[in-house]
């Protein structure tokens, strides 16, 4: 019993690192852009497809497909930024929150049905990653969660090291303080909107790649992850990277936890999907600033 | 040009009217669910177009008002119209529990929220199948033992009159101002002594009892209740019906909703490509027009007369 817990405790903390990853996209789209980014559970899931084609078509070894994701989700979100989003810079578009909403909202719907026409309605499993099992005394882990735990937490310690130490990374942190101070400085914000928008997408293409071979894909597997990560992105703080990442983790392992605890096994699993909403709700109730939550990138 | 006025609603009046006797089964059953649509976008029009809402957990009432009123006819025999005045005052109250809740939430926030609360309740209606049937769906007795469905109709079509004339009342007195205060700048408002917390809670009770009303309807005519009917994909429908018409007044969220489901039933031969034509259609919708195309069109006809437009379509 102890082992069954603890090997729980080890895969929710595997997938813990994806949804960080996923939410730490999320977040540096809000940050920079000030919207919440409906469509992003839509780039996971393109970001999925788009690995397993690259090592089904092309061939190419697992990492180099992870990358190769990252890169075709970063030019997606590049080319929806610059066709769909230009009118939240815009002085004169009204209510900008309510058109982010309904823009990505919108996104969202268009290219979760596109991708039902393009890869069909039945789910795909991609090629293993790495196959094989990995047996630490009676502990059990597939080698895949062990690649994705370990391409997962490359990518945030990448983050991290971009958004702290890279001069780009400052310029962003510049912008999400405040978008008149940093045009004054000489950061021209439209290219860092399209970067911030670019990242975040290639972050969530790039966790999605990564679940691809631990579950399997289909067109709507990004409606749960994507209410998943404004969970995380909530209950880290609206704008905190570092905060998403804790948050992620945090709830990878509390909703592993719950499936394992919880009396009804024929219900676990489907209120295990209710678990990380309720969190987002008493989040939003009691806390809506979340654990780490910076004051200047509050909603407008 | 008032007596051809007259004239044209006479006409159309009289289309309505005799629709059933017009048309074939399928192309009836079509426009039963526009008008289950059309009240469901209009109030939603109401809630987000108006009052600045964005809520996308509106499905989930439809399916409150549709399941509250199965259950409670299936399990207990209440008679139907009962059982969907139950849904309808069920989802005031739960709308006005929402609103309440979310009294502090605005824009995206509240957008999460009511996603979040409409995906739980979809969960519960699944998890919990031995009471609700679960994905399997709910078999609820329909509303009448007819042949056609030429009563459904014009059942649809009182519930949809009502609806909106009251809605329409309501957006008309000083309710609806306050409505549009809040949506334009909610402490502006309540400097200018509108109560905020009030209109919030009732706009939010208000338009849910609406959609229990319409999913109270659709139960009894479809048969069957499945979950999905409170799906995001339901919610994202209802949106681009509503945004699509324009979501900023009742009349053209009402009649993109009837154009749009006319739509997808004819898009359907090219089967799954009609939602991404559909989803195209909604980008462009926001993108370039957001008061919405028919908003569009209607202001093209005023600025250019009727007259114009024609003689400069048969110039080209």
């Amino acid at each position: 019993m102890s082992d069954y817990l603890l090997i729980q405790a080890l895969n929710g903390l595997v997938i813990g690192v994806i949804y960080a990853v996923i939410a730490a996209g999320l977040t540096v789209i809000f940050s920079i852009l000030k919207i919440v980014n409906f469509a992003h559970g839509e780039v996971y899931m393109m970001g999925g497809y788009f690995a397993y084609f690259a090592i089904a078509l092309a061939g190419l070894p697992p990492l180099a497909a992870v990358l190769v994701a990252m890169a075709t989700a970063f030019l997606l979100s590049v080319a929806v930024e610059r066709t769909l989003l230009t009118p939240l810079y815009s002085p004169t578009t009204e209510r900008k929150g309510d058109y982010g909403i309904l823009i990505t909202f919108g996104i969202s719907i268009f290219l979760r049905n596109i991708a039902l026409i393009i890869y069909g309605p039945y789910p795909l499993r991609p090629p293993s990653f790495w196959p094989g099992v990995l047996v630490i005394g009676g502990l059990t882990m597939t080698w895949d969660r062990v690649f994705a735990a370990g391409a997962g937490i490359a990518m945030l310690v990448g983050l991290l090291w971009f958004m702290n130490r890279t001069i780009w990374g400052e310029a962003l942190n510049a912008v999400s303080q405040s978008r008149e101070s940093a045009a004054i400085v000489g950061i021209n914000p439209q290219r860092f909107y399209m970067l911030a928008f670019g990242l975040g997408g290639a972050l969530a293409g790039g966790a999605g790649a990564l679940v691809g071979p631990i579950y399997s894909l289909s067109p709507s597997m990004g409606l749960l992850p994507d209410t998943q990560a404004f969970a995380i992105v909530i209950l880290g703080g609206m704008g905190s990277v570092s905060g998403s990442i804790i948050a992620g983790l945090l709830i990878g392992l509390s909703e592993s936890m719950f499936v394992a605890v919880f009396p009804d096994p024929s219900r676990s699993l489907t209120y295990a999907q209710a678990f990380s909403l309720l969190v987002l709700m008493v989040v939003l109730l009691v806390r809506p600033t979340g654990l780490f939550g910076r004051v200047h990138t509050a909603m407008e | 040009m008032r007596a051809s006025q007259i004239a044209v609603f006479v006409v159309l009046g009289a289309l309505v009217l005799a629709f059933p006797l017009l048309v074939n089964a399928y192309w009836l059953t079509v426009a039963i669910l526009a008008l289950f649509y059309a009240i469901v976008a209009a109030s939603w029009a109401l809630l987000a177009g108006y009052a600045g809402q964005f809520s996308f957990g509106h499905m989930a009432f439809v399916s409150l008002g549709a399941y509250t009123s199965g259950l409670l006819v299936m399990s207990f025999g209440v008679p139907i119209p009962l059982g969907m005045a139950a849904g309808v005052v069920l989802c005031a109250v739960v709308g006005a529990a929402i609103g309440y809740t979310c009294l502090r939430m605005r824009g995206p926030y509240l957008a999460l929220f009511t996603v979040a609360f409409s995906e739980v309740l979809r969960i519960v209606i699944v998890s919990e199948n031995e009471v609700t049937g679960g994905s399997g769906g709910l078999e609820v007795t329909p509303l009448f033992h007819t042949r056609s469905d030429a009563p459904y109709y014009y059942v649809g079509l009182v519930l949809l009159g009502v609806s909106l004339g009251l809605m329409v009342w309501l957006e008309r007195s000083r309710w609806g101002l306050f409505f549009r205060a809040i949506r334009e700048n909610e402490d502006a408002a309540a400097a200018a002594g509108v109560r905020v917390l009030r209109f919030r809670v009732l706009v939010f009770a208000i338009t849910s009892s609406f959609a229990g009303l319409a999913g109270g309807f659709f139960g009894h005519y479809i048969g069957i209740l499945t979950p999905d009917i409170g799906s995001v994909d339901q919610m994202g429908l209802v949106v681009a019906m509503a945004v699509i018409g324009g979501a900023e007044s009742l009349y053209a969220a009402t009649v993109g909703a009837l154009l749009c489901e006319a739509l997808v039933e004819a898009l359907r031969s090219y089967e799954q490509w009609r939602l991404v034509i559909f989803g195209a259609l909604l980008l462009l919708t926001i993108r370039f027009a957001r008061n919405g195309l028919l908003a569009l069109a209607y202001q093209a006809v005023r600025q250019r007369g009727l007259r114009g437009l024609v003689s400069r379509k048969a110039g080209s």
